[in-house]
């Protein structure tokens, strides 16, 4: 944690700490404030992007953990977050699960589909590991459609919004407060999970594997650990998300999205628990200008300059990034937090 | 490089704090009076105009792009006509409130459920009282929304998923089953072998190709004399031909193959079809159909003679067939009101979808003042109230809705391409084969 000028630590738990002098827990205080009161101020327009932004963040969280720590790139996040969805959709569904029940079980099942497709990652890396996850991803949507009978195929599954002691979370607030808690714990737990031993671990696994084994880091194991952990948090999010619908089908899940959640990371800073929610944030909102600004354009130049819009701005902001700044928006973050924490001294 | 990294981050910070103004930024008041007009000296007041919005999301980008630039067009013009002459049709003696002006509301969705969420409250927001969905994922994904908050929706996509209750969505054309069912029919109908003939799905792989292939459609097959041998799914764009399917076909001695494609999926398949003499006059008898949006139009341009025998159910006239008078009505509006023509097949299409939402609005203004109008009275005094709209021949039969009852036609047309033209076989009627919980 870096500190402010003059301000330092002076015991274990100091050192340790995420949230270190009262100004961060100001900031923290006032954010969260900020971020609970929106239903106060916002429409259920913006409450929608805003909770579609969160189920985001904490689907990102998994993949930075999977990716941005472990270096284990995973395009398969989609296919992680639809078993996590199907799962819930089920339990609650058809087996009359509560949600609170099935939510936990959802996570599970994800965590443990991300293990099975986590094993080949011992013995294949970068590209081929690529492609392996590319393959979860096609192998796990092809199962759910082929169950027909479980999973409603491509018809889908009508699924029941989450409730508690009478109250049903159906209105977009109530689903925006359901959302941020989880994605704000997702968020603290991600902050922490790198900070572990198993963090560590992943962390030298990504600068160096066989470093990394010489100092006794078992690859077999924490490769698989970061599988768990990156797929429990898409199944979280996946359940959330057909909750959010009400409805599951495959087609919530395509493989374009694992890409941009990729993308988001790429954007954010991989490696970050800032980044993942800076990238979330930034393409989902960057989808929002471009899904408004589609119609305008369209009548100012020509009736089929919105078609793609998004898909090019989204590319854009990618390559972009890659060139100029590939350490992405945690980075520049970074750097305006140092700059302000030597000013006016400035080195 | 460091003043180009500044100017890269000046233009994410920018771009940052845009993004989130513009996003909260107010739409258009819908019912608010659009001229300001000063007074005339006469003592009569004048007509304070008013704007009502139809259209919903549109799926510009992906495999359904064309098809829906061409629906948003017949939406843009069918909304000038009505604005310009204030009729409905030139065959209809209804009238639309001349102090009423039409717009049309759209966002790109991407066929993207997540985007269709934030558009359809966004298009809410903006006072759109009726919605319309372009894809079976987004049709899927706002469903159980439309209908929580009773939103009657005109829709491009036509999976049986749209008869099972809550039942919100209205379509123009039937859905999947039935049209396919209708080919087995024609199928049947010119069979003169005296063994049952086999039949086998070749269909996308997607949500809309897949559901066709559900119990119903076997039983049905069935029962009208078809031994059901299996399914084959190909990819919604293939991007290599789909040989071993075919392959599979020939080998278990299917005669016909049937499922829901687009062109881009339907036009390949035909090809590799030919390539392996498999058609209807080839070496290896089979027949190939698909319900639209494989529309046979479209799939005889782009292959001429080579797709002679290809199927095609639920689809339109073609645009060139001006004797019928709602494609007649369809050439003059782009005449008026179009400088470059679309020639695509979904014209049409889009004409009706905006003729119905425009309907919708006009019956329940019959009973509710414009100012007071919500989404609830157009779907109830509204889309449950039209009955026999007559659309000039673009679709099969006049339209009809109700409650429970979504498909507005009750007859599905099939053509096929004979000489690299689209020629209508007849209309074969709706058998409702999919039986909703």
């Amino acid at each position: 944690m870096s500190l402010p000028s003059g301000t330092f630590n002076q015991g274990y738990g100091q050192d340790m700490a995420i949230f270190r002098t009262r100004t961060h827990w100001v900031m923290l205080i006032a954010f969260l404030i900020f971020l609970f009161a929106c239903p106060l101020f916002f429409g259920d327009r913006i409450l929608t992007v805003l909770t579609i932004i969160g189920i985001s963040v904490i689907s990102v969280h998994g993949l930075n953990i999977l990716t941005g720590y472990c270096n284990q790139i995973s395009m398969g996040h989609a296919g992680f977050m639809a078993v996590g969805a199907y799962t819930s959709a089920i339990l609650t569904a058809k087996l009359g699960f509560s949600f609170w029940a099935a939510l936990p079980c959802a996570a599970l099942a994800a965590g443990i589909v991300g293990i099975i497709f986590g094993l080949p990652s011992l013995r294949i890396k970068g590209f081929y590991l690529i492609m392996a996850t590319i393959a979860a991803h096609f192998i796990i949507i092809w199962v759910i459609l082929q169950l027909y009978g479980i999973t409603g195929g491509s018809d889908g599954l009508s699924v029941p919004r989450p409730e508690i002691g009478g109250f049903v979370f159906k209105s977009k607030s109530s689903y925006f407060y359901l959302v941020m808690i989880i994605a704000c714990l997702g968020t603290f737990l991600a902050k922490n999970i790198v900070r572990t031993r198993a963090g560590r671990a992943f962390i030298a696994i990504r600068d160096n594997e066989l470093a990394a084994e010489v100092m006794g880091v078992n690859l077999w194991s924490y490769k698989l650990v970061a599988f768990f952990i990156g797929c429990v948090y898409a199944g979280v999010a996946g359940s959330l998300l057909v909750h959010y619908v009400a409805f599951a089908t495959t087609d919530q899940f395509p493989f374009m999205n694992s890409v941009w959640y990729l993308g988001m990371l790429i954007v954010g800073g991989m490696g970050s628990t800032a980044g993942a929610i800076f990238g979330a944030v930034f393409l989902k909102l960057l989808d929002e200008l471009v899904t408004i600004f589609g119609p305008v354009l369209s009548a100012a130049v020509a009736p089929q300059a919105a078609a793609s819009l998004s898909l090019i701005m989204r590319g854009l902001v990618i390559i972009l990034f890659l060139i100029f700044e590939p350490r992405g928006l945690a980075h520049r973050w970074q750097m305006i937090k140092s700059y302000y924490r030597l000013w006016p001294f400035s080195h | 490089m460091t003043k180009i990294k500044w100017l890269f981050i000046a233009s994410i910070i920018v771009l940052l704090l845009a993004m989130p103004l513009l996003a909260a930024c107010p739409g258009e008041e819908t019912t608010t009076p659009a001229t300001t007009a000063p007074p005339p000296k006469t003592t009569a007041p004048p007509p304070v105009q008013k704007t009502l919005s139809i259209g919903g999301c549109f799926a510009l980008t992906g495999a359904y792009a064309e098809d829906m630039a061409a629906v948003l067009a017949g939406f843009e013009d069918y909304a000038a006509y009505v604005n310009e002459t204030h009729k409905l049709a030139p065959w209809r003696t209804e009238t639309f409130p001349e102090d009423i002006t039409l717009e049309v509301l759209w966002r790109d969705d991407e066929l993207n459920v997540e985007k269709v969420l934030s558009i359809y409250e966004e298009l809410k927001d903006k006072g759109l009282l009726v919605e319309r969905t372009s894809g079976s994922p987004q049709a899927l994904a706002l469903m159980n929304l439309l209908n929580e908050d009773r939103i009657g929706a005109t829709s491009s996509a036509v999976g049986p998923y749209l008869l099972s209750p809550p039942k919100t969505i209205f379509i123009q054309y039937p859905v999947y089953t039935d049209a396919t069912a209708a080919i087995a029919d024609w199928f049947l109908d010119n069979w003169k072998e005296t063994r049952a003939p086999r039949v086998a799905y070749l269909t996308a792989d997607n949500a809309m190709g897949k559901s066709v292939v559900i119990p119903e459609m076997d039983v049905y097959l069935e029962s009208i004399g078809f031994e059901v041998v299996g399914t084959q799914f190909v990819p919604l764009v293939p991007t290599s031909p789909p040989t071993t399917q075919l392959l599979w076909l020939k080998q278990n001695k299917v005669d016909l193959a049937l499922g829901v494609m687009i062109n881009p999926g339907a036009q390949p398949t035909y090809k590799e079809m030919v390539r392996l003499d498999m058609g209807p006059d080839l070496g290896y008898k089979i027949a190939f159909g698909t319900a639209s949006p494989g529309h046979a139009v479209v799939f005889a341009e782009a292959l001429g003679e080579v797709g002679d025998g290809y199927l095609c159910a639920g689809s339109y006239p073609p645009l060139s067939e001006v004797t019928v008078p709602g494609i007649q009505f369809c050439s003059d509006l782009q005449d008026s009101y179009r400088s470059d023509r679309v020639t695509h097949i979904m014209y049409p299409h889009g004409v009706v979808e905006a003729m119905v939402q425009v309907e919708a609005l006009r019956l329940a203004m019959q009973k509710v003042p414009i100012d007071e109008l919500t989404p609830v009275d157009v779907l109830e005094y509204g889309f449950y109230m039209i009955k026999n709209l007559e659309t000039g021949g673009i679709t099969s039969t006049p339209l009809t809705f109700g409650p429970g009852d979504v498909v507005g036609m009750d007859e599905v047309l099939v053509q096929q391409v004979q000489g690299g033209k689209a020629v209508a076989l007849g209309t074969w009627p709706l058998h409702n084969i999919y039986k909703h919980e």
